[in-house]
Order: structure tokens, then C-alpha cells, then sequence
């Protein structure tokens, strides 16, 4: 095999090499310039589409869908038993711009705020980056305000400390309100 | 991000606040079809250094370890296909850079047996392989058993204790072998040599997370402001001595500077990433260098590599014959050989310098892809350890976030060991470039912390999200 073959076979090499590295900066790109603003669907059913933010390159992988509006179910009075892993599975906006979305209580806690890391995003101006967080303590469901400006409201009373959230109890944060449900 | 003029088409309903539930709808799986496109490249890049190698040593093409190759990148396919279907949100990226990596890493194992006249199941590169399909089926196995990395967190102090004891294993007698002086090895009989220290970053990253997520408030909050930096109380500096004694009976112990370095310097990452204090940076690295300065005036084999870095190039270091600078300076040789395109795969003479394969692996590609090539692979290491920064970054609790971030960086801090001995950059010590070099225990638990990643990054983006505009 002639050196002349050789030396552009290894040229041909490197470039490969530089091609794979090249693509993969490529696609990486929205982590350097943010990613694409995407436009929300005017016609959707329900009352809102919960949009997945993903930190991530390439477009939101977990996209919600809505499904078919059905009424709400009726929630057990405020004051009533805890909230806990047992029999709360949902989080419901009841008010302000999505209303009518649904969040699954899983066993992690939720943080809530303006900022982007946070699990529920409510992006307006009476929210604070990080405003309050749902945790889990002994199975039950505490509400706990993160020292935010506008503070953070249960059934209509400021929440101070760290409270438990009775099931269809009206938690305010800025200008939505959510409540647990079953 | 959501687009802010949505507001107007969101006009709320009248008829009573309707609900739509958060489920996720598969899309088709882009992240596993980019990674699936990045792979075939990858393999392509594979396949044509090995067949380089040839034309280039032997200037012929041999098929046999072409098909060896061909069978470790059906055992990648198959972590991509396990992927599909237990972690279909996993970084797209970090498979193919690591098999890239793995690839190169055996192509010029591979070359090195062809100048040695090497060939078969006693060679280097074929033993390469087959501990290349070991780690990516331990891979595989990682991806499938843990399908939540929290899992983890409740074996914080196991994983301590493990990594005690991998790292002690090599000095119990009889199970322990000594290689080139240093003292991190476990065998059988002669056979099946084994770095426990390898395996034992991944126990001691896991052991980190968990310990500083479960104590970082003493560490964080309290202490006394000093030269614009709020220093820790003397009661709270216990787990940084501990680690640093850890780090200094392995330098005495096992005779082996960068382990202890990469132990450390692990630590030190993980205490500032977990309590954002600068202080401990400044405490934990004059304190190694103290160390590592007496050791260098006490201990011939850290003394040696100090006075090679130093001064590589005087006649007497260079034709010492025992702890001399005849590899260094070999290497450094290779390096500039190589120039700017390097001397073409199998054209070099990388096989001049002692342990090609393995500690100067990364001169080897130096000499024969050039400063193209080492770039290139520099390049790589960067993006691969940039998403595992990515992926503690994005991560939703504490302990993912701090694994993420340790399991990158020990990555980075070895490349830099390593890459940083061979340019001169710091005293040269023994450790093994991650993905490249030959060595089972190595590739195993590189492999392990990709598959680790991957279950991280997993995990971040299956996390639900609500966006709610205002």
C-alpha cells in the first residue's frame, strides 16, 4: 500500500473522528443557547396543557396530553382527614391559567416556583424563584412556604411552618390554587 | 420553554374547571434514534481504526479481530436495545463517546501486539476485548437491576465499607500483587489480576453523596470568617482528615500517588459541590500538598517522580535504571514524532516506550494520530464528562445531583492525572486512562459509571413537570 494511500486514508480518519465529535456538539447545542421557544396548541379541549420543561437538548420528551374533559370530582370538604400517600394521588389547579390540570403525587416532593428547576413552573409576577415545596413527612403531605415574598396560603391563612394538608384543602400560591385530591 | 403569548388561546372555561391528567405520551423515542445514529458512526470509527492498523503495520487486512470487534459492538447494540426499553429518556450521548473511546483504546492495544508479535488469545488486545463485552454486560446488568438510583442512597454506608475494603484487599497477603512497585493488585495463582482501587471509586462516590447529603448543614453553615472566606469549625474537619489519612496510607501503603490523588481530589469536588464553600477547597489541597511534599522528601518512589518531572531530560535521570525518566521522556518523544497529523495508525514506533498499552497509551495515539487525534479523543472526554455535569445539574434531588457530578468528575480527574504525567503537566503516576487503556478492572468500572449516568439521566427527565404561565 502506497504512503500516499495511507496518508489519505488517516487524513479521512481524523475527520471522521472531528465529524462524530462535530455532530454530537451539534446536537447539544440548546444547552448553550436554550431551547426552541414551542408555541402551545390554541384548541386544546381541556383547560390547559401541562408543558414538560426538559433541561435537556432535543424537544421535551414527556409531553402531556389531554385527555377527555370530565367533570371534577367532587372533593371531600376542607378540614377533612390528611392528605397523605394512602389517599392522595392527584394534585388539581383548580384556578388561574391551567386550570383543570392534574399533577401525579408520586413519593418525591414537589418543589414550586418561578424557577425552571422546579417541578411545578408557575411562571407570573407573584411567584417567587422558589416559593414553596409539597414534601412527604411520615406519609403525609406538608405544605412548607420557602420564605417567598407573596407567601404561600392554605384554605385562606399564610403558611408559616410546615403544615399538613387536609385532602381538598385550597393550597394559593401566587395567583393559582391547587388542592389534593384522591 | 413554553411560549408566553399561549395566554390568550388559554382562555379558561366556563363550565366548571375541566381536568386533564399528566400522562406522558410516547413519542417516538428521538433521544434512543439519535444515540442509535451516533452508535453507527461510533462502530464505523471502530472498524476503520482497526483496519488502519493493519494496512498500516502489516499492510494487509487480517478478518479475525475485525469479527472480535464486530462482536463487542453487538454487545453495544444490546445495552442500546436494553436502553429502549428500561431507560428510553437516557442521555443520547455518552454511549457512543464511550464506545468510541473503548474502540480507539483497543485499535492501538492492538497495534502495540502487532510490533510485539503478539497475536491470539494470549495478546493484549484480544484479552481487551473480551474484558471490554465483561464491561459492557456488567453495564447492562447495572441498567437492568437498578432502575432507580435513590436505591443507592439507602447503601450509603455499605458502599463505604466496600470501598474500605477493595482498597485494602491487595494488601492482605497472598491475594495481593505488587506490579512495577505499586501495591494495587489481587490475583489468583498468577492469573486474573485485578485493580480493586478501580471498582472502588464507584463505592467511595456512591459513600460520598450519601454521607454529605445526609451532613452537609455542620459542614456548610457553621464556622468563622478568615481572609474573606468562612472557614469550617475544627470538629467539623474530621471526614476531610479521615479522607486525607485514607489518601496518604495508600501513597505509603500501596505505594501509588495517584489513586490517593484521585480518592482525594474526588472528595474534595463532592464537599464543595455539596456545601458551596470555597474554604474547603483551600484546606483540602494545601493539605495534600503538604502531604504529598513530605512524601516526596521521605519516600524514594514519589521522590523519583518528582525529580523526573522536574529535570526529565539530564543524562543520568534518563539512563537510570530503576525510577528513571527514560519513559517520560520516550513518551515525549513519541508525542513530538507525531506533529500536527501524527505518523498514521501502524507507522509510529509507540512500542519503544515501556507499558504502551496502558499508562502511555495516550502517547502512543499522540505519535500516530497526532495533535489532531489527542485533541479529538480530549474532545471526547470533555463532552462525556460535560453531560455528566449536565445530568447532576438537572437532577432533582440532592443525592442524584451529587453523584452525577462525582461520577463525572472522576473521570475528568483521571484523564487529567494521567494525560497531565505523560505532558509533564504534574509528576507522572501510575493510573489508567479511562476507556483507552488495556485493563479489566478499569474498562469494568468505567463501563459501570456510564451505565450509572445513563440510569441518572434516566431518572431526571422521567421526572414530571408542570408549567403553568401566568
Amino acid at each position: 500500500m502506497s504512503e500516499l494511500t495511507l496518508l489519505v486514508l488517516q487524513l479521512g480518519f481524523l475527520l471522521l473522528l472531528w465529524v462524530f465529535i462535530f455532530a454530537i456538539v451539534y446536537s447539544l447545542r440548546s444547552d448553550l443557547f436554550g431551547q426552541r421557544v414551542r408555541k402551545l396548541q390554541p384548541d386544546t379541549p381541556a383547560g390547559g396543557v401541562p408543558v414538560a420543561a426538559s433541561p435537556f437538548p432535543s424537544s421535551p420528551v414527556a409531553s402531556a396530553s389531554p385527555t377527555a374533559a370530565h367533570p371534577a370530582a367532587p372533593a371531600s370538604g376542607p378540614g377533612g382527614e390528611t392528605a397523605s400517600t394512602e389517599n392522595a394521588t392527584r394534585l388539581v389547579i383548580t384556578s388561574g391559567q391551567k386550570a383543570g390540570a392534574e399533577f401525579p403525587l408520586g413519593r418525591d416532593e414537589i418543589t414550586i416556583g418561578r424557577s425552571s428547576d422546579s417541578a411545578i413552573i408557575i411562571r407570573d409576577d407573584y411567584t417567587s424563584t422558589h416559593h414553596a415545596r409539597l414534601m412527604l413527612w411520615n406519609g403525609r403531605w406538608m405544605i412548607q412556604d420557602l420564605d417567598s415574598t407573596n407567601g404561600t396560603f392554605l384554605n385562606g391563612s399564610r403558611v408559616t411552618v410546615p403544615t399538613p394538608i387536609p385532602l381538598g384543602a385550597t393550597v394559593k400560591v401566587g395567583a393559582t390554587t391547587f388542592e389534593l385530591r384522591r | 420553554m413554553t411560549d408566553r403569548t399561549g395566554r390568550t388561546s388559554e382562555a379558561p372555561r366556563s363550565s366548571g374547571p375541566p381536568t386533564a391528567t399528566v400522562r406522558r405520551i410516547r413519542l417516538p423515542q428521538k433521544l434512543r434514534n439519535m444515540e442509535l445514529w451516533l452508535l453507527i458512526v461510533a462502530c464505523i470509527i471502530n472498524a476503520a481504526a482497526i483496519l488502519l492498523v493493519q494496512l498500516g503495520a502489516m499492510g494487509r487486512i487480517d478478518t479475525q479481530l475485525v469479527l472480535l470487534g464486530a462482536g463487542l459492538s453487538a454487545l453495544v447494540f444490546g445495552l442500546h436495545i436494553a436502553m429502549r426499553f428500561v431507560a428510553r429518556d437516557a442521555d443520547p450521548f455518552l454511549l457512543p463517546i464511550a464506545t468510541v473511546l473503548n474502540g480507539l483504546g483497543i485499535a492501538m492495544i492492538y497495534r502495540i501486539d502487532i510490533a510485539d508479535g503478539e497475536s491470539g488469545w494470549e495478546s493484549a488486545s484480544v484479552r481487551q476485548i473480551v474484558w471490554s463485552a465483561i464491561a459492557i454486560v456488567a453495564a447492562i446488568a447495572t441498567i437492568l437491576l437498578i432502575r432507580n438510583h435513590r436505591v443507592l442512597f439507602r447503601y450509603t454506608y455499605l458502599s463505604g465499607l466496600i470501598a474500605i475494603v477493595l482498597l485494602l484487599l491487595p494488601l492482605v497477603p497472598g491475594i495481593g500483587r505488587e506490579v512495577s512497585g505499586a501495591r494495587v493488585w489481587i490475583g489468583i495463582g498468577d492469573i486474573a489480576t485485578f485493580q480493586p482501587g478501580e471498582i472502588a471509586k464507584i463505592a467511595l462516590a456512591v459513600f460520598f453523596a450519601g454521607y454529605l447529603v445526609r451532613n452537609r448543614d455542620s459542614l456548610s453553615m457553621v464556622g468563622r470568617t478568615f481572609l474573606g472566606m468562612r472557614f469550617p469549625r475544627a470538629r467539623d474537619l474530621g471526614p476531610l482528615l479521615v479522607v486525607w489519612a485514607l489518601s496518604m496510607a495508600v501513597i505509603v501503603f500501596q505505594r501509588d500517588l495517584g489513586t490517593a490523588l484521585l480518592y482525594f481530589g474526588l472528595f474534595l469536588v463532592m464537599l464543595y459541590v455539596a456545601t458551596s464553600r470555597l474554604s474547603w477547597v483551600v484546606l483540602g489541597v494545601s493539605l495534600f500538598v503538604g502531604g504529598a511534599l513530605i512524601a516526596s522528601q521521605t519516600l524514594d518512589y514519589v521522590g523519583n517522580r518528582f525529580a523526573n518531572w522536574l529535570d526529565p531530560f539530564s543524562p543520568e535521570r534518563f539512563d537510570q535504571e530503576f525510577g528513571g525518566s527514560y519513559q517520560l521522556v520516550q513518551g515525549l518523544f513519541g508525542l513530538a514524532n507525531g506533529g500536527l497529523i501524527g505518523t498514521g495508525w501502524g507507522q509510529g514506533r509507540p512500542d519503544i516506550t515501556p507499558v504502551p498499552q496502558s499508562d502511555y497509551i495516550i502517547a502512543s495515539l499522540g505519535e500516530e494520530l497526532g495533535l489532531a487525534g489527542i485533541f479529538a479523543i480530549l474532545a471526547l472526554y470533555v463532552l462525556f464528562v460535560a453531560r455528566g455535569f449536565r445530568i447532576g445539574f438537572a437532577g432533582q434531588d440532592d443525592f442524584g445531583k451529587l453523584l452525577g457530578v462525582g461520577l463525572a468528575f472522576v473521570i475528568a480527574l483521571q484523564v487529567f492525572i494521567v494525560v497531565g504525567g505523560v505532558t509533564r503537566v504534574i509528576p507522572l503516576t501510575g493510573l489508567t486512562t479511562p476507556f483507552l487503556a488495556a485493563g479489566g478492572s478499569s474498562l469494568v468500572a468505567n463501563w459501570v459509571i456510564v451505565a450509572l449516568l445513563l440510569r441518572l439521566s434516566d431518572t431526571v427527565r422521567n421526572h414530571p413537570r408542570l408549567v403553568i404561565d401566568g
